[in-house]
C-alpha cells in the first residue's frame, strides 16, 4: 500500500476560499477560456473528437465542481456545488491543489492516478485528449486573464507563489518520493 | 559525454521539459498510427516536430522520432510520409520496428541514421547483423527480456551501438509480437500503438474500491487506497488453479538505475527512459534524476538514490530492476 499524496487545502485556506462560491467564477473563466481559444486556437486541436465532451472536475476539498466543455472559442465552464447531481462524459475527483497541478504541469496524471490522489470515470480517451491539451498548452494564470508584459509575469508570480505556498501547507509539493 | 539518456516526450511541452532537464537525446512521434503511443491528445504534427528539433539542437540534445508499429497491408502511406517528415524536420534518427519500413527508410531516405525499436525485438548477435547489414541499423534498443550478463555477451558479438530501459513501463513479453488487447477490442499495440484503446477503457467506482473495465470485460479491481496500475491485459487480474493474481505481470516500474554502471560497463550506448504518455512533471523529475545519477557515475561520486526520489511516480507503487537481475517468480 502506499499512502495517498497529500493535498486536501488544510481548514484555514478552505476558509479563506469559501467566499469564491458567490462570485462569478464560471462566466469569467468561460470568458477567459475563449479569449486564450482566441490567441493560440492550435492548442484546442489536440482534442479532436472530444472538444465538445463535458468534464465535471469535482475538488473534493472545495465542495465545489467545475463542469467544462472545452470547445476553444465555444468553450463552456459552469461552477457548481458537488452536493448538486450533473450527468457529464467524464467525471474527476480530487483535492484542488493536485487539480491546479494537473493544469500547470507540477503533478503526472499517472502518477496521480498510481497512487490514488485522483479517482476518474467515464470516458477515459475524453480524458486523455483533454489531460494532453492541458498539458501542452502550458497555461498560466495570465493567458486567462488576457494580461502581457509586466503585468503578466506579476499576475504569474503571485499566483504561482500563492499556491506552491498551500502546497507546502498542505504537504503536496512534490510527486516524486512517496508521500 | 559518455552515456547517453534518451528521453520521452509526448508533446512539445514534454520535449521542452525533458531538454531543460538534461536530456541528451530526446524522442517522440507522430499523431497517428505510425507510433507505439498513439492515444488522443498526444504527439506532434511535422510542423511541432521541426520546431522540437530547432529547440533540442539549440542546446546540443537529438530527437529521434519512433515511426516503430507495423505497417498494414495496402495502407504503407501514413509510415512514407512519417519518414519523409522526420527527415524535413532535422531530426537526428528514426527509430524503426517494420521491415517494410526499415527497407523504404535505407532505400528512400538514405541520410537517415536508422535506430531499431525494442518492437523488433532483436536480441540475438544474428539479428542484430542481419538489421545491420541488410538495413544499415545504427543502434539496436534492446528488449527488456535481457539480464547484464547476456547484454555484455550480445555488445561483444555485434559493432552497432545498443540501447537498454532503465526506467518506467515494463514490457517484458516478447516486444512487438504483443496482441492480447485485440482479443477483446479488436486494436492492439503493435498495429495501432495502443496497448488498451482507452475508447475501451472505464474504471467504475465502488464498495469494494475501483473496478478497472476493458470493452467490458472487468480485468482488475483495487481496494480504496491501494495502488494502481495501467489498464491494460496483461496487468489484469486472473483466477487460475483458484487462486486470484495478476497472472501474466504485476503492475510495477521498471528502475535499473542501480545497474547503470554495470549496463555502461556491458558495452550499453544509451539508457532509454519510457514515458511518452507521461505527463511533462514526470518527464522533467525523472529526467533530472537520471541525469544526476549518470554523472555521479561517471564523476565516481556515491549513487543518486533514484529509487526513493521517484518513488511516487511508478505504476502500482513498485520498482523491479526486470530481467536486468532475473528474480522474477
Amino acid at each position: 500500500m502506499v499512502d495517498p499524496i497529500p493535498g486536501e487545502l488544510p481548514k484555514p485556506l478552505r476558509l479563506l476560499a469559501f467566499p469564491s462560491r458567490f462570485l462569478p467564477l464560471g462566466p469569467a473563466l468561460t470568458l477567459a477560456v475563449r479569449r486564450f481559444a482566441r490567441r493560440r486556437p492550435a492548442v484546442f486541436e489536440r482534442l479532436g473528437e472530444h472538444a465538445r465532451a463535458s468534464f465535471l472536475v469535482e475538488a473534493t476539498d472545495l465542495g465545489q465542481s467545475f463542469l467544462i466543455i472545452p470547445d476553444g472559442m465555444r468553450a463552456e465552464i459552469k461552477v457548481l456545488s458537488s452536493r448538486s447531481r450533473r450527468e457529464a462524459d467524464v467525471h474527476v475527483k480530487g483535492p484542488i491543489l493536485v487539480l491546479l497541478g494537473l493544469i500547470d504541469g507540477t503533478f503526472d496524471g499517472d502518477a496521480l492516478f498510481f497512487n490514488r490522489a485522483i479517482t476518474v470515470s467515464g470516458k477515459t480517451d475524453a480524458l486523455l485528449a483533454l489531460r494532453n491539451t492541458i498539458e501542452d498548452a502550458e497555461l498560466k494564470p495570465s493567458d486567462l486573464a488576457g494580461l502581457t508584459g509586466e503585468a503578466a509575469r506579476l499576475l504569474d508570480k503571485a499566483v504561482f507563489g500563492a499556491i506552491a505556498g498551500a502546497r507546502r501547507l498542505s504537504g503536496s509539493q512534490g510527486q516524486g518520493e512517496a508521500a | 559525454m559518455s552515456i547517453e539518456l534518451v528521453c520521452p516526450a509526448g508533446t512539445p511541452s514534454a520535449l521542452r521539459a525533458a531538454v531543460d532537464a538534461g536530456a541528451h537525446s530526446v524522442y517522440c512521434g507522430f499523431r497517428d498510427e505510425t507510433n507505439a503511443r498513439n492515444f488522443p491528445g498526444l504527439n506532434f504534427s511535422p510542423e511541432e516536430l521541426t520546431e522540437g528539433v530547432r529547440y533540442a539542437h539549440a542546446r546540443g540534445a537529438k530527437v529521434l522520432v519512433a515511426i516503430n508499429t507495423f505497417a498494414k497491408a495496402g495502407a504503407f502511406d501514413p509510415w512514407k510520409k512519417a519518414l519523409e517528415n522526420a527527415e524535413k524536420s532535422g531530426a537526428d534518427a528514426v527509430i524503426l520496428a517494420d521491415l517494410a519500413v526499415l527497407d523504404h527508410a535505407a532505400r528512400n531516405h538514405p541520410a537517415l541514421r536508422l535506430h531499431l525499436s525494442v518492437q523488433a525485438a532483436a536480441a540475438t548477435p544474428e539479428a542484430i547483423e542481419f538489421y545491420q547489414q541488410t538495413f544499415g541499423v545504427k543502434r539496436i534498443v534492446l528488449p527488456r527480456v535481457l539480464s547484464v550478463e547476456e547484454i555484455a555477451t550480445l555488445n561483444a558479438a555485434v559493432s552497432v551501438e545498443t540501447e537498454a530501459f532503465v526506467f518506467g513501463g515494463l514490457c517484458p513479453m516478447t516486444e512487438g509480437r504483443c496482441s492480447l488487447s485485440s482479443y477483446v477490442t479488436g486494436r492492439s499495440p503493435n498495429l495501432s500503438g495502443v496497448c488498451s484503446p482507452p475508447e475501451h477503457v472505464a474504471y467504475e467506482e465502488g464498495p469494494g474500491g475501483t473496478a478497472t473495465k476493458l470493452a467490458g470485460y472487468t480485468i482488475d479491481r483495487v481496494a480504496k487506497g491501494a495502488p494502481a496500475g495501467y489498464p491494460t491485459l496483461c496487468k489484469g487480474s486472473f483466477v487460475a488453479e483458484g487462486k486470484t493474481s495478476h497472472l501474466f505481470e504485476d503492475p510495477v516500474s521498471l528502475n535499473a538505475s542501480t545497474l547503470i554502471a554495470a549496463l555502461a560497463r556491458a558495452g550499453v550506448t544509451a539508457l532509454k527512459i519510457e514515458g511518452r504518455q507521461r505527463g511533462k512533471g514526470y518527464v522533467a523529475e525523472v529526467v533530472r534524476t537520471f541525469r544526476a545519477a549518470v554523472e555521479a557515475i561517471e564523476a565516481g561520486r556515491d549513487e543518486v538514490e533514484v529509487e526513493r526520489m521517484l518513488a511516487g511516480l511508478v505504476e502500482g507503487g513498485r520498482q523491479t530492476s526486470g530481467a536486468y537481475k532475473k528474480t522474477w517468480r
